[in-house]
This record gives structure tokens, sequence and C-alpha cells, in this order.
């Protein structure tokens, strides 16, 4: 007797396969648009850090700044022995260090020019580099002091060839005008529209020629094992440095209320203070990208939307169906309350069809979006495309996690119980006799 | 070694030491290195005169600029804009008139900050003394007082002719990081004070930029360019020139200084 009533629910739904059918297939969709979205925005997050960890070859990164006393703001490191000490004491490990320095500067060649940030770094062991960036024409080997390493684009743009020497102009440190001249050594595959308005030269020979001593860089980048141990990492080295007693500029400057990142509102901060002597920052890749965690928020929002816009359509077709079936089960609704069926097993009868088509609908979208999904990861969208930095690999990825499945599938089966509770307590509200002599 | 070689040796040292003896003193009593007739006290008093014709201390200057870019393989360009300057507070404010498309952007300088209005998004950013105007060779520090005594220091004189001027070349050195350039090679009128050449130079050396300076009107009783070529020197083909009128050093109303006067003249 127990499972009686859910038995007889099955059998109802079965014996109007189409209807079940269009109405779990609504359920089947809107389940499925919204896995979708959420799938996408959970791995929007983990994607935009990788690729940006990927462009700027850190997961959390240590810049030192000075002020000079006309107010002019330097971005120096000029010992970086006091940060590695601080990562020992606090036993952090780390893959690997880049140091780097970098300058925006206009290159020629030939009477063409074009703008590009020229990145600094050892190019002669610098691992990292060498595993990531694809050569398209010259060789690892030909890197000397003055190399410089385009993308495609950029060296398409200027009509250069290895081995072309190409003239660059930019400013040092502290704002005066400098030039100097780098051979083309290698073309690199465009990994991306990023990636490709990056040029790499040699860490000593820029820093020569933007004023800086040997020795010395602009910001140090730790790339780690994790992504996700970045902010443990930041956190620990903050401490440890703070506790070296070294300047540090506060990590959680952000203005209540303001539009900016973590690392833009530190990027003012150190604008408007005052200090005396070398000053550090601490911000991770997330720290950079925070904004991309608004893009997340607005996507799970508008996706709650959706999945309520969708069901408050699909809960007018639930309740004029089971309206419509209430109508068309009378006598049987009128013979069973006659041979002693009580009247909340009537209702039950009716809400076990609606949980049952509800819970059929939410697995077959989860499904059905699980196999887009899958579908929609195989397609290669290249490196080279606008979207990259929300891609893995030039594919599109999906993290749905499994929490928000589950509150998706809740709020589905809550909305169709509500939309057939009203019909289901007129059918268990019926008198016997009235729903026999009833003539459809 | 023989004797002879010993004596020639010591010949030719008591010389160099005898000639920097001489260097010395006549460096120290402020009598010319390199040309005949200009000390360093001399020369600092041209360069103090050049930062004088540029200035109007106590006073407002106005001018409209027109400039026009050459680039290989583009097109001309024309830009023009409304300079307005109060040096004695180290404040300028440049609004764009031409192109139509970039016009009602401005500038503005205060002390040492600059900043840049974009109309369309109705924002200010930061800017630079050291950054281009809209797309051409001149720089916003090309549009400010001019302080030359002030921001470097005489490295050598030399004497010259400049087409049918016989000229002073004057070597610069700058004395703080503030300026653009770290070198400067000015060559000067003898006859009358007057900027006809500037070559200016990368940190290592290298020649960035020639402006010629072909025309001058007078104004207050000085001499003011109203004709300036800027010439690229690294990419070659690339000039501008800049033609000033409507010269005048009435009071400007403050407001003129202002972020709000700006924005006013794009509402």
């Amino acid at each position: 007797m127990k499972y009686i009533i859910p038995r007889i629910a099955l059998r109802n739904l079965s014996r109007q396969k189409k209807r079940s059918f269009l109405l779990g297939g609504a359920i089947a969709f809107g389940i499925m648009i919204v896995t979708l979205i959420n799938g996408f925005a959970g791995a929007f997050i983990e994607n935009v850090s990788e690729n940006f960890a990927y462009l700027m070859a850190g997961h959390v990164f240590v810049q030192g700044a000075e002020k000079t006393p006309s107010g002019k703001r330097l971005s120096v490191i000029r010992d970086d022995s006091i940060i590695f000490s601080a990562v020992r004491d606090s036993g952090l490990s780390y893959e690997f260090a880049t140091k780097t320095s970098e300058v925006s500067a206009s290159l020629f060649f030939e009477g063409k020019t074009i703008r590009q940030n020229l990145t600094g770094l050892d190019l002669a062991t610098n691992l990292f580099l060498r595993e990531r960036v694809v050569l398209r024409q010259g060789s690892w080997d030909a890197i000397g002091p003055d190399s410089i390493i385009l993308s495609e684009k950029i060296a398409s743009r200027l009509n250069v060839l290895p081995g072309d020497r190409i003239t660059a102009s930019f400013q040092t440190l502290t704002g005066q005008n400098n030039i100097a001249d780098f051979t083309l050594a290698a073309i690199s595959v465009d990994s991306s529209i990023i990636g490709s308005v990056m040029s790499y030269v040699d860490l000593a020979y820029i820093n020569e020629a933007i004023g800086l001593k040997s020795g010395e860089y602009m910001a140090l980048g730790f790339m780690l094992n994790d992504l996700k141990a970045a902010e443990a990492f930041a956190s620990r080295l903050y401490t440890s440095m703070a506790g070296m007693g070294i300047q540090l500029f506060d990590r959680s400057a952000n203005e209540e209320g303001s539009a900016a990142t973590p690392f833009q509102a530190m990027i003012r901060t150190q604008r408007s203070e005052d200090w005396q002597g070398s000053r550090y920052s601490v911000y991770t890749i997330d720290d950079i990208v925070s904004q991309a965690k608004q893009i997340v928020v607005a996507l799970d929002g508008a996706s709650l939307i959706i999945l309520l816009v969708l069901f408050a359509i699909v809960m007018i077709g639930i309740n004029n169906t089971f309206r419509m079936v209430m109508y068309e089960r009378i006598k049987e609704i009128g013979t069973m309350r006659a041979v002693g069926v009580q009247r909340k097993e009537i209702r039950s009868l009716f809400l076990n069809e609606a949980l049952f088509l509800a819970l059929g609908g939410a697995v077959a979208g989860l499904v059905l979006a699980l196999i887009a999904m899958s579908i929609l990861s195989l397609i290669d969208f290249g490196m080279n495309t606008p979207a990259f930095m929300i891609m893995k690999n030039g594919h599109l990825s999906f993290f749905v996690p499994p929490l928000r499945a589950v509150f998706n599938v809740v709020i589905i089966a809550a909305l169709t119980l509500l939309a057939a509770y009203f019909p289901a307590k007129a059918a268990a509200k019926m008198e016997p006799a009235v729903a026999l002599r009833t003539a459809k | 070694m023989t004797k002879n070689s010993m004596n020639t040796q010591s010949i030719v040292g008591r010389r160099a030491s005898l000639l920097a003896i001489i260097a010395i003193t006549l460096l120290s009593l402020g009598i010319p290195l390199g040309a005949q007739g200009l000390s360093i006290p001399e020369a600092e008093k041209i360069l103090i005169e050049l930062d004088e014709l540029g200035n109007f201390p106590g006073k407002d200057y106005s001018a409209l600029y027109t400039i026009v870019s050459e680039k290989p393989g583009e097109k001309q360009s024309v830009s023009q804009v409304r300079v307005f300057r109060r040096d004695e507070r180290k404040q300028f404010t440049i609004l764009v008139m031409l192109p139509e498309v970039n016009k009602g952007q401005g500038y503005l300088r205060e002390d040492d900050n600059v900043w840049f209005y974009d109309p369309t998004s109705r924002k200010f950013s930061h800017s630079s003394v050291k950054e281009n105007l809209q797309n051409s060779e001149a720089k916003n520090s090309d549009f400010t007082a001019s302080s030359l005594k002030d921001d470097y220091s005489i490295q050598s004189i030399a004497e010259g002719k400049l087409g049918q001027y016989p000229v002073w070349i004057l070597e610069l050195k700058a004395k703080n990081n503030e300026v653009p350039y770290e070198l400067l090679k000015l060559h000067i009128r003898k006859d009358r004070t007057m900027l006809l050449k500037e070559e200016a130079f990368s940190v290592n050396g290298r020649l960035m930029r020639t402006t010629l300076y072909p025309k001058y009107v007078s104004l207050e009783n000085k001499l003011l360019p109203s004709q300036i070529l800027i010439v690229d020197e690294i990419n070659k083909g690339e000039k501008s020139q800049i033609s000033m009128a409507e010269q005048t050093v009435e009071k400007l109303p403050d407001k003129v200084f202002t972020k709000a006067f700006l924005e006013q003249v794009n509402r």
C-alpha cells in the first residue's frame, strides 16, 4: 500500500506519453540552458586566471616601488635577497620564479612603426618561456644579448625577418627618452590576442637601456603548482615580509564600494601615499582579474533569472495540464474516492505525478547539458581568438558546481509541485457522488 | 728604452700638464673653452634670455597652433589646438579643435600633474609633459614655459653657421630627470638671441629629434617662433610643422585652467 500511490502516478504519466514527454521536455530544456550557463561561469574564473598567469609568468607577484623627491613613482626591485629570504623563512615552495622588467616602446623598421610592450626576461635560462612560446622562425640558439622575439603578427606588420635590426624608442625608468637596437632572433606563433602584443627581450639589455643596474628589475613572479594555492602563498609571503620589517603596501587597499580591483586600488595608493626607500606590493593573479568574479556573479544571477522566467512559463503549462487531467479523470477520481481512497491520497497522487515529471525532466536536462558541454568543448576555436582568455587551450571548458546543480533541481521540483498543488487540491476536494455523475 | 725617447716622453708629459693647468685656469676665469669669445657664464646668460623669450611671468599666453603631421605611408594629418598658458603657476590648458573626431579633447597641467580629458567617456586620465600631443611629433612639453637654465648644464660651446646665420652651438646635459631629453644641442643666432635649431638626443646619445624655428614674430617686445618644424630622426620621413597664430598675452579667466573648463566647453 505504501508505494501504491507513486506507482499509480508513474502509470498515469506513461498513459499520456506525448503529454508527459512535452512537459518533461520543457523542464529538461530549461535545466539544460541554466546548467550550460552555470557550467560556463564555473570554469570562467579559473580559465581567465590561468591564462593571465601564463601571460604574466606567475601566480603570485612582488613588485618594488620607490618615490623620488619630485613625487615620481619608480617601479624597481633593487635587492631581491630579502624577498627570497622571506620565501625561505615561511617554508613556501614554488615551481620557478621569473624576474621581469617591462617597458612600452615604439618599434621602427624601414619606415614602419608599431607600439609594443617589451618584456625583459632572462632569455638564456627562462625555461617557462621556452616551453610555452612556440617559434615559427629562428631558434633559441640564436638568442644573444640584444635579441628580440616578436609574434608573427607584429613581425609581419613590421615586415621583418630573423637577423633584421629593429630600433626601439622608449622611456627610461625616470621618463627620459632613449633608444636601443635589437636583433630579431626569432618569430613566435601568435598564442593569443594579448600574447601577440608582447615581445620578449633580454632582461639585462633592457634594464641597462631603461637605467636599471645589474641585478635590478621591476617585478618578481612566482609560478606555483596550483593556481588555488596562490592566495595562501601570497598571504604567508606578505606576513613573512612584514615580520622582517620590510615596507609593504596594504593588500586590502580596495575601497568599499569601489569598482577597482585590489591591484588597481594598490596602484592608486602608491600614487597618493609618500614613503622613503623601497616599498613592496604582493599580489596574486586573482587580485588582477578579480573583476572577472563580478562577471561570474552576473552570469550566475542571469542564469537564476532565466531559470525562474522559463519555469514561470512551464508552471502555467503544468497548472493548465493538471487542471485538464483532473477533468479527464473525474470519474476515476470519483471511483477511487468511492472505494475508500482518502482525499490526501488523491492530492498526493497528483503531486507525485508532478514530482516525477520534474525529476525526470531535470535528470534529462542535466544529461543533455553534459552532452552539449562535451560537444562544445571538442570545438577548437584556436589560440588566436578574442575569446582566448576565457578558454582553456582554445577550447570552451565547463564546470558545474554539484551544489549548484542540486539547487537547480530543487527549485524545479518545488515550482512544479507548486504549479500542480492547486489542481491536486481541487481534485482531492471532490465529492465521490458528484464526481461519478459528472459527464465529461 | 733610449735616453732620447725618455726625454721626448718627459717633454710631452710636461706639455700636457701645462696645457691642463692653462685649461683649468681659463675655465675658472670663465674664459671660453671651445669657441672664440663666449664663456660659460655668457652662454648661460643666453640660455636665460631664451627662457625669458618663451616665458611670460605675470601674464597669460594663448595662441592657436596648427600642426601638420607627415608619416611615411600615411596621409598628411592636420590638428589644431588652442593653447592657454599661465607660466607663473606652471599651468596650461590645451584644447583640441581639429580633427573633428578629436574635437573637445584636452590637456590640463597644474604644477607637475598633467591630465588628459576625453569628452566621449567624460573622464580625465593621467598624462605627462613627455607625451606626444595627438598623433604629432610635438610633445606636451613643447607648449610649456622654457626652463633651459634650470634643467640643463652647458657641456660645450662651439661656433658654426646655419644657412646664412653665424650661430653659437651649445651642447647641454640634463641636470635632473624631469626633462624628456638627456642631451640637447642648440643653434642660436649670434647677432640676436634667437633659437634656430634644436637637436634632442637620447640618454645613450643618439639623435632623436631635430626642431627648426624658421619664422618668428614679435609679441610684447619679445621674439616668439611662429613656425616650428619637428623632424623625427628615428623614423625617417616623420615630421610635424607647427604654425602659431592669434598669439596674445591678454589676461585669461582663472576657470580656463580647471577641469570644469574642459568639461564645460564640451557641453
